[in-house]
């Protein structure tokens, strides 16, 4: 079986999407075009309200994705294992499929544990040797000051985490809100981020947090997705920019 | 916090979908990462019984498991006995039993025997990671935790093999205090060395106090918080060779710091340990000084790790 390419948003937020389309429409809408949508949550205590938690759990299984909600210091073990099972979960709908195609409906119920432990065995495998895209949306909004030295720290470890693997893997980094548009690219694609990044600078820091629009806008991101003709006037720079330096993969300081 | 998961709950008494085995479920013993374990009693004999969220998760367990039990004499981990169905609250759920490994967690009894124990049980430990490095698997998620002193024999045990990696692949599993990304001392990728960092992070950690571990890496983790550890410790002191070897990577194998860690032991038996003053004599200078160029050489030699 060919290695399927993963294609990940990682929505990084501590509250309520305010303005613009809702994320977890936002969330359908890159599902529907094969990317899946995981959400963290990070806290520094119980500030979350019940309509936070609902909204976060909510963007998740809009996009097929994973949620959770951590304090700070659990951000980046959170974001690995987040990341690592919704991509098996990915590749295991994948082979599912396969099967029930070959076996019929239910066709993993009916194969016996021994059967099964193979076929997780053929996952894991798939798993590790698949492409991997992320892209990491991060909410810059006025209550994340404080966090975003985790969410670096975060950033950092899980590229780590990245380049361990056998498949090729990249990643981007962008915050919302942005400056003149829904969000910056702050890491435009490459394969590993250097330690001296700073993503504090030249922030604005705003009480918005449009979500929503910045799935839309981060959908825009994966290469091989079709995107509106306004989205591809606006990101065509940063697309073709990336090119060049693709293929070393690292990202020098200057950029921030 | 939050993101505790909660396992489905094992009905008192069940039997499996498959191979009919009739359990009878006697009290909960924890949870790991991929799901929750029950003691469990099957046909007169004691099991522990696992069950999880994701049958998947459960079932690359039993994967790994199986394959270290082809391990002729060496018992490493527990012994697999049977991975079946059941269902709860009309939902299917994958589960399986293992030999219940009677004992102590490896922190708890090292807090009742004392530090000293710590290097001798290294040892024993490094001789099951070797057996199991040379199939080709890598613990990865090693922490006092997953590790059992056997009350019957007084043998160490792995459990919760969530973590166990073929070698190569990215690490399965970790747990950021003993992991050598979190340290910023390399990649997660499987290999011998990465279980022995995880090794040298829990020497230490088992021979620091509470207190002055806890001021360790509040910001980020570096190896040079650890160095300092051992500098100001006299129990890991003695064993600063072997310790710092393994954070910087310069075993391949584990039966490379078994044996300079038995050399660091016996060495320790022939001279009594001398106390080390605190206030500035000249032989802590002396020792100071040549801790940090014992360094400072380790450093050079691996300098190019760093670019």
């Amino acid at each position: 079986m060919k290695e399927p390419t993963l294609r990940q948003i990682l929505l990084v937020t501590d509250g309520c999407s305010n303005s613009g389309i809702s994320p977890v429409a936002a969330a359908t809408l890159a599902r529907e075009q094969g990317i899946t949508v995981n959400v963290i949550g990070v806290v520094e205590r119980n500030e979350i309200g019940e309509q936070g938690i609902r909204e976060i759990r909510e963007i998740a299984e809009a996009g097929g994705g994973l949620s959770d909600i951590v304090y700070p210091a659990q951000l980046a073990q959170t974001v690995q294992m987040l990341t690592r099972k919704a991509m098996t979960r990915t590749i295991h709908q994948v082979v599912n499929k396969e099967l029930k195609d070959i076996l019929g409906d239910s066709a993993l119920e009916q194969l016996t544990p021994e059967k099964r432990i193979q076929v997780a065995g053929m996952v894991d495998e798939l798993g590790e040797r698949s492409s991997m895209n992320v892209v990491m949306l991060v909410d810059t909004s006025a209550s994340m000051k404080s966090k975003l030295p985790a969410v670096q720290q975060a950033i950092h470890d899980f590229s780590i985490s990245l380049r361990s693997r056998s498949g090729r893997s990249q990643m981007a980094v962008c915050s919302f809100p942005g400056k003149h548009q829904h969000l910056d690219v702050r890491i435009p694609w490459t394969e590993q981020v250097e330690k001296a990044h700073q993503l504090t600078e030249g922030l604005t820091m705003s009480g918005l947090t449009p979500s929503g629009p910045a799935i839309v806008e981060a959908i825009a991101l994966f290469e091989d997705v079709p995107m509106p003709t306004s989205l591809e006037d606006r990101y065509r720079h940063e697309r073709t920019g990336k090119r060049d330096d693709e293929m070393d993969g690292y990202l020098e300081d200057h950029v921030f | 916090m939050y993101s505790n998961p909660a396992f489905p709950k094992l009905p008192g008494e069940f039997s499996g979908k498959w191979n009919h085995k009739r359990y009878r479920v006697v009290r909960p013993l924890g949870q790991g990462a991929n799901g929750a374990v029950y003691l469990a009693e099957q046909a007169g004999k004691k099991l522990a019984v696992k069950i999880g969220l994701d049958p998947l998760d459960l079932l690359m367990e039993v994967n790994m498991l199986k394959s270290v039990q082809q391990l002729p004499k060496q018992q490493i981990g527990p012994l697999l006995c049977d991975v079946d169905d059941l269902t709860i609250d009309g939902q299917n759920c994958t589960f399986y039993s293992m030999e219940y490994l009677e004992g102590e967690r490896l922190d708890r009894y090292v807090a009742r025997v004392g530090v000293e124990w710590v290097p001798v049980l290294a040892v024993q430990l490094l001789a099951h990671l070797h057996a199991l490095h040379g199939q080709g698997w890598v613990f990865g998620d090693l922490k006092p935790e997953n590790i059992m002193m056997m009350s019957a024999n007084k043998q160490l045990r792995l459990v919760d093999f969530g973590g166990v990696t073929k070698m190569g692949n990215a690490v399965r599993q970790f747990t950021e205090e003993y992991d050598r990304g979190g340290w910023q001392a390399g990649d997660r990728r499987a290999e011998a060395a990465y279980d022995l960092f995880s090794v040298s992070v829990m020497m230490i950690r088992l021979m620091t106090n509470e207190a002055r571990w806890k001021k360790v890496g509040h910001e980020k983790r570096t190896i040079q918080d650890l160095c300092d550890i051992i500098r100001e410790n006299d129990n890991l002191y003695p064993y600063r060779a072997p310790l710092l070897k393994a954070l910087y990577g310069k075993y391949p194998q584990a039966m490379m710091m078994k044996q300079e860690l038995m050399a660091a032991i016996r060495q320790r038996n022939v001279t009594p340990p001398s106390k080390r003053g605190r206030s500035g004599s000249v032989a802590s200078a002396l020792l100071g000084g040549l801790f940090v160029a014992s360094m400072l050489m380790l450093a050079g030699t691996l300098y190019h790790l760093w670019l």
